[in-house]
């Protein structure tokens, strides 16, 4: 049970900061004056927002244990494949978008 | 796969001594097997009973399927097709998508699932054998509710996802749209019982010692489907539901004059909608993993790199469905986010596809039948792939939305994707089903037609889409040009329909003249090939162990067959099996099963008298309707209560196992954690509708609220405490004053609940918002009463004593809902709180 839990957290950390960057993008482009202006504070806060997010997958590889074959790596494989995730589809949006 | 010793807690197991397998399956068979005739079919729970119902139900509608698509081909053949007015021709590609993505794909999926799991991980049953029915008979009903449509000419025509406003009232006056919402939604019910049942079967049903990375991949591949189900069709069901309370009582949710929002549907369609496409495609491919390694006569290449893939396309697919929008002019969203997403998917995708090519590479490959179907979807995904990855780029997807590119391309996904290994799935399992050999030539026939057909299709369609010819059209007057185009395709496409004719036919011919097939024919290492062909409903006389892994299934069939496994028989003449823990697989109880019942037909049908009150817009009877489903559902859970044999189960010699009413971890509370997930991710839709009308969309402000705050905040106060306080109680006794307690609170809770929004609530049809908090009302007063229902449930176990120091009765499903419960009022009545203040 606790290593199925690992091997889902790395994408379902993703999952999380997804969805919060996206509401933070949803909730600024609301409050923007224009529909393609995204102010200076609100760009850092989305970039903060993403920064924050690939440093809470840190602390989260310390979980996994240090053995390795098939069933150690797993976990560490799913927490790869949530940090590539996260820089990948989250790069684009926090330094690139408007509304 | 070297550690295959089992030393659980309880002892080692020691193989049962050898017994003359025919008495075995003698007694065996008189627990497991239908009743007789007609009647018997009506009251089978067995898994593979219903799973070939679900998987031969799914190809006719299949047929039907694909009898609409033949209209529509009709049709376009030539550029005045004359013979289907608009209005018709609506209905039938609306019903055409419909039928095979809700009526066809999904059950064939979840039919395969239910009939193979058990066997492959060594199983004699789903973990909720009635609930397996009661998702039969609400696919099947809901399927018929929307086939009659058709035949009167009222079916849906606003195109396989609905889009509002068409959809709304305003466009779609008549009953067509309601039967979309409803029937489907129907049929969903399947849907989510399905997936609650595989999830908690793979999870807790595994042999003894099969650890999950020892798993067939199938069981991987399934347990991500399942996972994506719970996920993914809670959004859907909301949307559905919300849509219809629109159609019927007028509450806005997607009206954009009052505040509401057509884009919400659409988000909450493709979140849906996107996972829809892997939920149908991961099946195909654990179907692909298990045959190629045995047709190749090697192992899978890179175990665990897939199941990687497969954890990351459950998870990423969930972060793609605007790509479906990038033509509505998003207003406050960035289509950044979901078009990387869309590229990222590749990889796992390409991941899969690389490690069965590599697998084949290694192996050496038999051209035998589902081989050729292999090939055949290698060819076409491929291609599918390809026309998808052009798709997901935003500036050529703005050339090629909505016209027939789009077209070629879904079916390239779909018919390459899914129907070529299903196809290559049935005739690979024939003999497991039927035990018989095939007729040698006619499917090897079949498979060229087929393919054939299908390329001669639909490849023409990638260039009548780019020559700018649009979907869902039915003359093209201004264009003749199209039509030596279109005459082709038409003209193959009957190619293909005979191609498939042939196939269904072949499989005719193997199930009633083939000669008798001996076991395993493939020589597969895995579970589903070591037991007797055709498969009895018991699958196994005795069941295996991680000793009789990765052997080849010949060494395993006999030994098991005369009872050396575990759980022999059936001595206590009832369906036992054993479930196992969900990390290590070691013995955790015996899992007693219900037997035969007519219980599922039942409430399904009475559900489907709920839906046909609806449709008919006779909502008063309609809600007096739900008392027979409410005392229908009490029977059942009535029906899990112990008989009057507790006592412990000899699993082997040395190891008695108590059954699961002793247990707290049972299979019934590992169900409700799994629908639980799913419950919360429709209370999450609904919050995430919320969010959005609040938010994001553009319309006209809601108008100020006219609650008077002073009373609202001590209802809302008297609301929290009384839910607070319920599970505080069930958490900290099982006794049964806590029950009493229970349900005065939860009763309480709700009695104030329906006050205050009698009361206190805005008008929901002034504005969406007052509309979607009203469903947000309804749906925490829906969780107390059945918290409530609960509670008394609880209450007549203490009566009759069925719940006592060491049998725990219905105690812990209800402390898990309470739980819930409560936990769903708190967040809501923290948002509207919120939503009050702010403003
Ligand atoms: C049997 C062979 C099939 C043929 C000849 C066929 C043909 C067609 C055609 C011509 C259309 C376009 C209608 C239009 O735009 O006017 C269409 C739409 C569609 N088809 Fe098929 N199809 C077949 C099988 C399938 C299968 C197996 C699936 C799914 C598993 C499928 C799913 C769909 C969907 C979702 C649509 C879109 C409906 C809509 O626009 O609302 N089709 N089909
Ligand atoms: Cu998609």
């Amino acid at each position: 049970m606790r290593w199925l839990g690992l091997v889902l957290l790395g994408p379902a950390l993703w999952a999380v900061v997804f969805s919060l960057v996206y509401g933070l993008h949803g909730t600024l482009c609301a409050t923007a004056s224009g529909p393609e202006d995204l102010g200076r504070a609100a760009r850092l806060a989305l970039v903060g927002a993403w920064l924050l997010g690939i440093a809470a997958f840190l602390p989260v590889f310390a979980l996994i244990p240090e053995r390795s074959g098939q069933a150690a790596n797993l976990p560490r494989i799913g927490l790869w494949i949530g940090l590539v995730a996260t820089l990948f589809t989250l790069f684009p949006v926090t330094v690139t978008t408007s509304c | 796969m070297s550690d295959t010793s089992l030393t659980p807690r309880t002892g080692t197991i020691a193989p049962n001594p050898p017994r003359r397998a025919l008495a075995l399956h003698r007694e065996l068979q008189s627990v497991w097997a239908n009743d007789r005739g007609l009647w018997g079919q009506m009251t089978a729970v067995s898994h593979t009973t219903l799973g070939l119902r679900f998987m031969a139900t799914a190809i006719i509608f299949f047929a039907i399927g694909g009898i609409l698509s033949m209209l529509i081909r009709a049709q376009l053949a030539s550029h005045q097709g004359a013979f289907l007015d608009t209005e018709l021709y609506n209905q039938i590609f609306t019903m055409h998508g419909s039928i095979m993505m809700f009526l066809f794909a999904i059950p064939m999926l979840e039919g395969l699932a239910i009939w193979l799991l058990p066997k492959m991980l060594g199983t004699r049953d789903m973990a909720f054998p009635r609930l397996t029915a009661l998702g039969y008979w609400c696919y099947l009903f809901g399927g018929l509710i929307m086939l009659t449509a058709l035949l009167f000419g009222v079916a849906p025509r606003d195109g396989w996802f609905m889009y509002t406003p068409l959809s709304s009232a305003a466009y779609s006056p008549g009953i067509n749209a309601d039967v979309w919402l409803l029937g489907v939604t129907f049929v969903e019910i399947s849907a989510i019982a399905a997936a609650v049942e595989i999830t908690v079967t793979i999870l807790r049903q595994r042999a003894p010692g099969m650890k999950l990375t020892q798993m067939p991949l199938f069981a991987w591949y399934m347990l991500g489907t399942s996972a994506m189900m719970l996920v993914g069709f809670p959004p859907l069901i909301a949307g559905s539901v919300l849509l219809e309370i629109e159609r019927a009582f007028d509450w806005p949710f997607f009206d954009p004059a009052r505040g509401g929002d057509p884009l919400l549907w659409q988000h909450l369609f493709w979140l849906f909608g996107h996972p829809e496409v892997y939920i149908i495609f991961l099946p195909a491919a654990g179907v692909m993993s298990m045959m190629i390694p045995v047709l190749c006569r090697t192992t899978i290449l890179g175990y665990g790199a897939i199941v990687a893939a497969i954890l990351g396309l459950v998870f990423l697919s969930f972060g793609l469905w605007v790509h479906h929008m990038f033509t509505v002019g998003i207003p406050h969203m960035a289509l950044a986010f979901f078009s990387a997403a869309s590229v990222l998917v590749a990889v796992p995708t390409a991941v899969q596809v690389f490690a069965w090519i590599g697998t084949m590479w290694k192996g050496s490959p038999q051209l035998h039948l589902p081989m050729y179907h292999i090939l055949g979807f290698f060819l076409t995904f491929v291609m599918g792939g390809l026309t998808g990855v052009m798709l997901a780029i935003v500036p050529f997807n703005w050339q090629a939305h909505d016209t027939a590119f789009v077209t070629a391309h879904l079916h390239y996904v779909l018919i390459g994707g899914f129907v070529f290994p299903m196809m290559a799935a049935a005739t690979y399992w024939m003999p497991l089903i039927t035990g018989r050999r095939r007729v040698k030539g006619l499917g090897e026939a079949a498979f060229w037609v087929i393919l054939i057909g299908f390329h001669g299709t639909f490849f023409i369609m990638h260039l009548t889409g780019l020559m700018g010819m649009p979907r869902r059209i039915d003359v093209y007057p201004d264009n003749p040009e199209w039509v030596w185009l279109n005459l082709t395709s038409s003209i193959f496409s009957f190619v293909l329909t005979i191609g498939f004719a042939m196939f269904v036919l072949d499989l005719i011919l193997q199930a009633t003249l083939g000669k008798r097939e001996s076991r395993n024919p493939w020589r597969a290492p895995t579970f589903d090939w070591a037991m007797p062909i055709p498969s009895p409903n018991y699958n196994f006389a005795s069941l295996p162990t991680a000793r009789h892994l990765d052997r080849d299934a010949d060494e395993v069939i006999l030994p098991l067959a005369r009872g050396e496994g575990i759980l022999p028989g059936a001595p206590n003449g009832r369906r036992e099996l054993l479930v196992t823990r969900v990390g290590d697989a070691q013995p955790d109880h015996v899992g007693v099963l219900p037997g035969n019942t007519a219980l599922p037909l039942a409430l399904s049908a009475s559900i489907g008298v709920f839906v046909l009150l609806m449709l008919a817009s006779l909502y008063a009877l309609a809600g007096i309707a739900l008392v027979p489903v409410a005392v229908l559902i009490w029977v059942w859970v009535r029906g899990m209560a112990p008989g009057d044999n507790l006592a412990s189960v000899a699993v082997t010699p040395g190891l008695r196992l108590p059954v699961h009413h002793h247990a707290r971890a049972s299979l019934g509370q590992s169900g409700l954690v799994a629908f639980l997930v799913a419950n919360g991710t429709l209370f999450a839709s609904l919050l995430f509708g919320l969010a959005f009308v609040s938010v994001v969309t553009p319309g006209p402000e809601a108008p100020i609220s006219t609650f008077t705050p002073r009373t609202t905040a001590i209802a809302l106060g008297l609301v929290t405490l009384a839910v607070g306080l319920a599970s505080a109680c069930v958490a900290w006794s099982g006794r049964h004053g806590a029950a009493m307690l229970a349900l005065l609170l939860n009763l309480g809770a709700l009695v104030v609940l329906v006050w205050m929004a009698a009361t206190q609530l805005d008008d929901p049809t002034r504005h969406a918002r007052d509309a979607l908090r009203a469903v947000m009302a309804g749906y925490v007063g829906l969780h107390l009463l059945v918290a409530a229902g609960m509670a008394a449930f609880a209450l007549d176990q203490f009566r009759r004593g069925e719940i006592t120091v060491d049998v725990t009765g219905a105690w812990p499903a209800l402390r898990l809902w309470q739980r819930y419960t409560s936990v769903t009022t708190l967040v809501t009545i923290g948002v509207l709180t919120a939503q009050a203040v702010m403003s």
